[in-house]
């Protein structure tokens, strides 16, 4: 039991540093307790400081030196008391308790403002509950991106994306499958490679200004493109649509490329029947008045080499038999012209038959080879095709092929003529393609005028002088093409030189007559 | 009797020379403006051969051969036109039995003789 200190007579008190309370066990119980307890305080602030040490992302880090400050006074303070239990130093005693009331009022007055703080802090069931829902979010967004990544994996369109970096470099990042398909290249030889390693310089020429272009005004563009690629010519159209980072420079461009070369060749085909159907009308027209005069004009001839035959002195005779070779010469020019005019409209004099257009290539080369030689082009065949069953009439087939051939030799003459070290090549393709027989010739030509390159096939269109081609060779091409269900374009290639392509329908290869029964 | 041909061609002209030539080589002519006219003078004289032009006022070449060749299915035909017609020769010899032979304008007049040759008795 607790004395009061001032109430005991002081004779009776004990020694000065000696405890007042006389009942040892109730002075054990102090000192234990006191000991104990500041015992307690000094190891709870090395907890905390560890705590610190470790977390350093808690939030109002200097509270815990501050506690620990407080905690120290406090167990110190407790330590004191049964210090001067047994030595009165109280005045010690007393400054302890003055830097603990110090660092206690202080802890104390910042600990208010704080408390709206600390509340406000979320707590561990409230950081739970968001790492939940976080989660939660994380997997619908790795779902939806699942998703994504399904559908451009299996998107018909072609879609690119560039990485557009400093310095004006261009990083394909990646290709989806389609673009793969479209363009018969391997995505992994694009992908993370700079754009004038991975694309032919033809193209990236045409696609960089739209590039450029949807960079500067950071809005979507959409442009089309024509170009050889490895599974052949194609024509796509592209939308490209710029990405712009934080900083609002656009990042990235997303391209989406479809192919329309199918298309444009039905446009272009509709355009071409209909401005051959007029061409075709008036051709037959024109054959059929040209003739009937020509006719009349031939047969009257032969009534006057009859005449011319029965009188006159042998002087005369001679004269008017000239005059009458040179007449019939004229009349036959002119009945060749009409004959030539009259095969255009496309439609055979002859039955179409079944027949292997492989069989006509190699005939028409070897009639050619020797006198191309001669003058320096080498004629080579390519064929990818064993056998290539096309409906139509041979010989027609092979003049058209031949024409080709003849076109293509001038074309390289031309260009040896003003550049003598131009190569001297012609290479005829053959391949199927489509559902399409592909004969191709190629010449390392000057190439055709983009803008000719349509009028080139129109009747009487020539860039020859007058005098030289009659400028119905190609009109005539066009007519075979159009006769066995195809038809002919001409392009040049990325080298200079151009490229006339007949593309006529397959027949069923069943229809095709072996050579053994051909020989029977 | 030397075999009868029917020349069915609208040009005036061009009928002259050309009888003139078959006249020459033995043969009898009947000449008509165009195909009705020869039709009707095929009915007065049967023919031992059809010469005709294509494009004709009235009734044109291929009526004619049509309408001769179901009368006459035998008949031989020699066609001298402007036009090439799809098919060529074979677009007439679907309508009856006998021989067509396609000759282009302006005519080569020998060759015309020489299939007249073949394709008739001999004069």
């Amino acid at each position: 039991m607790a004395l009061d200190i001032l109430s005991l007579p002081a004779p009776r008190l004990l020694p000065p540093g000696l405890c007042s309370i006389i009942e040892p066990d109730i002075l054990y119980l102090h000192i234990i307790s006191d000991v104990a307890i500041g015992l307690a305080y000094f190891s709870i602030p090395v907890v905390l400081l560890i705590f610190a040490r470790r977390r350093r992302d808690l939030a109002y880090p200097w509270v815990i030196p501050l506690f620990a400050a407080f905690i120290i006074a406090c167990g110190t303070s407790h330590l004191m008391h049964v210090w001067t239990m047994f030595r009165p130093d109280y005045a010690v005693e007393g400054l302890v308790k003055l830097v603990t009331a110090a660092i206690s009022v202080a802890t104390a007055i910042l600990l208010w403002p704080l408390l709206p703080r600390f509340l406000a802090l979320p707590s561990a069931e409230l950081l739970a509950r968001e790492v939940a829902e976080r989660r939660a979010a994380e997997a619908r967004a790795l779902a939806s991106e699942a998703r994504s990544a399904a559908f451009v994996e299996h998107l018909a369109e072609a879609l690119f994306v560039i990485r557009i970096e400093s310095g004006e470099r261009w990083i394909i990042e990646t290709v989806n499958p389609a673009f793969e398909r479209m363009f018969g290249i391997a995505a992994e030889t694009l992908r993370e490679r700079p754009t004038e390693a991975a694309m032919p310089p033809e193209v990236l020429a045409q696609v960089l200004p739209h590039w450029r272009r949807a960079i500067a005004t950071g809005r979507p563009v959409d442009y089309v493109v024509e170009a050889q690629a490895p599974v052949g010519w194609r024509v796509w159209e592209t939308v490209l649509v710029p990405m712009s980072g934080a900083d609002g420079q656009v990042e990235r461009l997303l391209g989406s490329a479809r192919d329309i070369t199918r298309m444009r060749r039905l446009q272009s085909d509709v355009l071409q029947s209909a401005r051959l159907a007029t061409i075709g009308t008036m051709c037959a027209g024109l054959a059929h008045e040209t003739s009937q005069p020509l006719n009349t004009a031939t047969l009257w001839l032969r009534n006057a080499r009859v005449a011319g035959e029965a009188g006159g002195t042998e002087a005369a005779r001679t004269r008017l038999r000239r005059a009458h070779d040179i007449i019939e010469s004229q009349l036959r020019r002119a009945g060749d012209l009409v004959t030539r005019i009259r095969a255009l409209p496309g439609e055979e004099a002859e039955a179409p038959e079944a027949f292997d257009a492989v069989r006509i290539v190699d005939p028409a080369l070897r009639q050619v080879a020797m006198a191309y030689a001669a003058e320096g082009v080498e004629v080579a065949l390519r064929s990818q095709a064993a056998r290539l069953p096309v409906l139509g009439v041979p010989p027609r087939l092979e003049q058209a092929l031949l024409q080709l051939l003849a076109n293509a030799r001038d074309a390289v003459l031309d260009r040896r003529a003003t550049d003598p070290d131009a190569p001297a090549c012609i290479i005829v393709t053959l391949r199927e393609d489509a559902g399409e027989a592909v004969l191709e010739v190629e010449d390392t030509g000057p190439g055709v005028p983009e803008a000719l390159r349509e009028a080139i096939f129109d009747p009487f269109f020539t860039t020859r002088e007058p005098g030289h081609g009659s400028g119905l060779g190609l009109s005539l091409v066009a007519a075979v093409a159009r006769g066995m269900g195809g038809r002919v374009e001409a392009r040049n290639q990325a080298g200079g030189g151009a490229i006339f392509t007949l593309r006529l329908a397959l027949a069923p290869a069943s229809s095709l007559t072996t050579p053994v029964e051909v020989l029977n | 009797m030397a075999p009868c041909i029917l020349l069915a061609e609208d040009e005036a002209l061009a009928a002259m020379a050309i009888e003139e030539e078959l006249l020459a080589e033995g043969y009898e002519v009947v000449l008509a403006a165009d195909g009705q006219a020869a039709l009707e003078a095929a009915r007065v004289r049967k023919p031992d051969l059809l010469l005709t032009d294509l494009r004709m006022p009235r009734l044109d070449g291929a009526g004619l051969i049509r309408a001769l060749r179901a009368e006459m299915p035998d008949l031989p035909v020699v066609v001298m036109t402007g036009y090439a017609p799809p098919g060529g020769a074979q677009a007439f010899g679907g309508a009856g039995e006998g021989p067509v032979a396609l000759f282009p304008k302006p005519l080569d007049m020998d060759a015309v003789l020489v299939a007249l040759r073949r394709m008739l008795p001999p004069a």
